[in-house]
């Protein structure tokens, strides 16, 4: 196994699943978290993409891997894979268009269904630079998220109104989520075994991981 | 000793002027004496216009198609035409496949009104249940300012059976990824262009029903409606490239079918470099799902527009097979008489020979699959070193992008085509066994 770089350190990986509607705008709001960019013209996504970065928590570092799928149904097929082991989620829909807003319910239980419960979920209305055409109302929205015990955000990964705070509100619940759980269990999160892997649920997929950061193996 | 340097091919396909620094630059230049020029294509037909294609199959392997005459070449790589019929008689297939079409359109124009008329929807037109859109972006896309009574209408027109509900839950998939199809080309600034790529897509889902539409289709339709002026043309040869490419986007409730081509890879990449499946496989990316674009869309996201045209026409070449037009037809018509009959290994590509030779023409793996397989052993040393997740895998794999030659690729993936045949006929370390499994799937 190769050295570790130091841009790679950190204590702990959280996996986070971009999910929504096809055009919602998932791959520009991973583009403005981790590398600060948006696209005009950017395209569909086909299969499953990913991209990480980290952000300090506390003290600590934590790495999200996050990752982003293609929007239209079918590809759903892949999602066993895609969902295995995710700890967050961003439920994207766009502030202008009704349809996408309808799904999500869809989509929730989809995702409900294929992890664990503890996951951390964010609702997230994208494209609120689009005031003028907008057709979900933010009071909406909000009232659904409560039902449904979500977080919810509105963004613009155009404007990059949004985009770092949703993402850091998720990896930080899911940070306390992850330290409470380590307590519960009488452990002291700092004096976890290099690399393991701590649980936030029943299942043992591997789903947040506590960092050595010290051996190359 | 002095070389040609060749003429850049990203002219033939303008970029718009504020894309220009967002795009990678084409590697593939058109080179005098190596690129298939328009001289020796039309010197390779007869008087009658039989075309003897292993002259040009040598020659798109190594140098790829000027782009003046991209279109028609392709017609024949992706068997569209035969390449031993006269003149005449192509122009009569050609004939008969523009009437056919026409009336496929009319036929999904009169389920769906804006089938041809210049616009196209990005917002879904009924509900799952087949009920009319009450969604406004749907209704001002379809009707402009003043909608009519839908419901009234919906009384009128009748029920719907489940292939036509189906269909046009995907017409607004359609719109919603051909607004985000290589849009930094200056062709696509013509909103001409876009509908017309809607309408092949639209058309194309309703002929093929059991693939309908999924996403990447829009990524391999785009490119042939830029290298064909007529419409009809353009369909037919996007249902050529579909024959090859459609397994992988038929999807079921649990799986998509480019899965068993990721059955394939990791079969290949077993046999001929089992350190990085080792290692692949404790990352956690033994299903190669990382590879899923790179297989459906023929690298089209790695390479600039240009470049992955000049990929795809190598394949193709490597891949030629000179029964490939009858087989297709024979498909459509159900007939079978051409099965089994002698071909000529001159009129194969290299590919195509390597295959018949080894025997195993009855159930060939695509070139694409090695193709990826050598992208993966080209960076083997640099997956196993540095990466200790799948996101370095993506990383690392990402390099790619703008940063490969189709020429190098196209050679690397027939290498490991010729290595992995003959170490699975020698049944080299036991692996024939996983070889058969992954056939049987």
């Amino acid at each position: 196994m190769g050295s570790y770089r130091a841009d790679e350190d950190y204590d702990y990986l959280f996996k986070v699943v971009l999910i929504g509607d096809s055009g919602v705008g998932k791959s520009n709001l991973l583009s403005r978290f981790t590398k600060n960019e948006f696209s005009q013209q950017s395209k569909s996504t086909i299969g499953v993409e990913f991209a990480t970065r980290s952000i300090q928590v506390d003290d600590k570092v934590v790495k999200a891997q996050i990752w982003d799928t293609a929007g239209q149904e079918r590809y759903r097929a892949i999602t066993s894979a895609y969902y295995r082991g995710a700890v967050g989620a961003l439920l994207v829909y766009d502030v202008t268009r009704n349809v996408t807003f309808e799904n999500v319910d869809r989509w929730l239980k989809e995702l409900r269904g294929h992890t664990d419960s503890n996951i951390v979920v964010m609702l997230v209305g994208n494209k609120a630079d689009l005031r003028h055409l907008r057709a979900i109302s933010t009071d909406k929205a909000k009232a659904f998220a409560e039902k449904e015990h979500t977080f919810f955000m509105e963004t613009s990964a155009l404007e990059a109104l949004n985009v770092e705070n949703a993402f850091t509100e998720v990896l930080t619940s899911i940070y306390h989520v992850v330290s409470k759980k380590a307590l519960d269990i009488g452990d002291d999160p700092l004096a976890l075994p290099k690399g393991q892997t701590i649980n936030i649920g029943n299942k043992d997929d591997v789903s947040a991981v506590k960092n050595s950061g010290c051996c190359s193996g | 000793m002095w070389r040609d340097p060749g003429i850049p091919a990203d002219s033939y396909y303008e970029v718009r002027p504020e894309c220009a620094a967002s795009v990678p630059q084409s590697k593939f230049r058109i080179k005098t004496g190596k690129t298939l020029s328009v001289r020796k294509w039309n010197a390779a037909f007869s008087p009658e216009g039989l075309l003897d294609i292993s002259k040009i199959l040598e020659r798109i392997q190594h140098g790829g198609v000027h782009p003046s005459i991209r279109g028609e070449v392709w017609e024949f790589l992706l068997g569209s035409f035969d390449p031993q019929s006269t003149y005449e008689e192509r122009e009569q297939t050609r004939e008969n496949r523009r009437v056919k079409y026409e009336i496929l359109k009319q036929l999904c124009k009169k389920m769906f009104s804006l089938i041809g008329s210049g616009r196209y929807v990005t917002a879904p037109i009924i509900t799952e249940t087949g009920e009319p859109t009450q969604d406004p972006i749907a209704i001002s896309q379809i009707y402009g300012d003043s909608p009519p009574d839908l419901q009234k209408q919906a009384l009128e027109d009748g029920p719907m059976d489940k292939r036509e509900i189906d269909w046009k839950l995907t017409l607004h998939q359609i719109g919603l990824d051909v607004v985000r199809t290589d849009r930094t080309l200056m062709f696509y600034e013509k909103e001409e262009n876009l509908s017309r790529l809607w309408d092949i897509l639209s058309v194309y889902a309703w002929y093929d029903a059991d693939v309908g539409y999924c996403q990447g289709m829009s990524d391999l339709c785009s490119p042939i409606i830029m290298l064909l002026d007529n419409e009809a043309d353009a369909f037919w040869c996007f249902e050529r490239v579909m024959r090859k490419l459609r397994g992988n986007f038929r999807c079921t409730e649990k799986s998509v079918g480019v899965e068993s081509q990721l059955c394939n890879l990791a079969t290949v990449t077993k046999v001929i470099d089992p350190k990085l499946h080792q290692h692949l496989e404790t990352l956690g990316g033994g299903d190669y799902l990382f590879a899923v674009r790179m297989l459906m869309v023929l690298f089209r996201r790695e390479f600039s527009f240009a470049d992955s045209l000049y990929l795809w026409e190598m394949m193709w070449a490597l891949e030629y097979d000179p029964d490939l037009f009858a087989t297709y037809e024979d498909e459509g018509e159900g007939r079978d008489e051409n099965k089994g009959k002698a071909k000529s290994k001159r009129q194969c590509g290299k590919f195509e020979r390597e295959n018949m030779r080894n025997g195993t023409a009855a159930a060939p793996l695509p070139i694409s699959v090695f193709l990826v397989a050598s992208v993966l052993k080209e960076k083997s040393a640099k997956l196993q070193a540095e990466a200790r997740g799948l996101d370095d895998v993506v990383m690392i794999l990402n390099d790619i992008t703008g940063n490969i030659d189709a020429k190098k690729a196209c050679a690397g993936a027939v290498k490991l085509h010729k290595k992995y045949l003959k170490k699975v006929k020698t049944g080299d370390g036991g692996q024939k066994f996983s070889f058969l499994v992954a056939f049987a799937k």
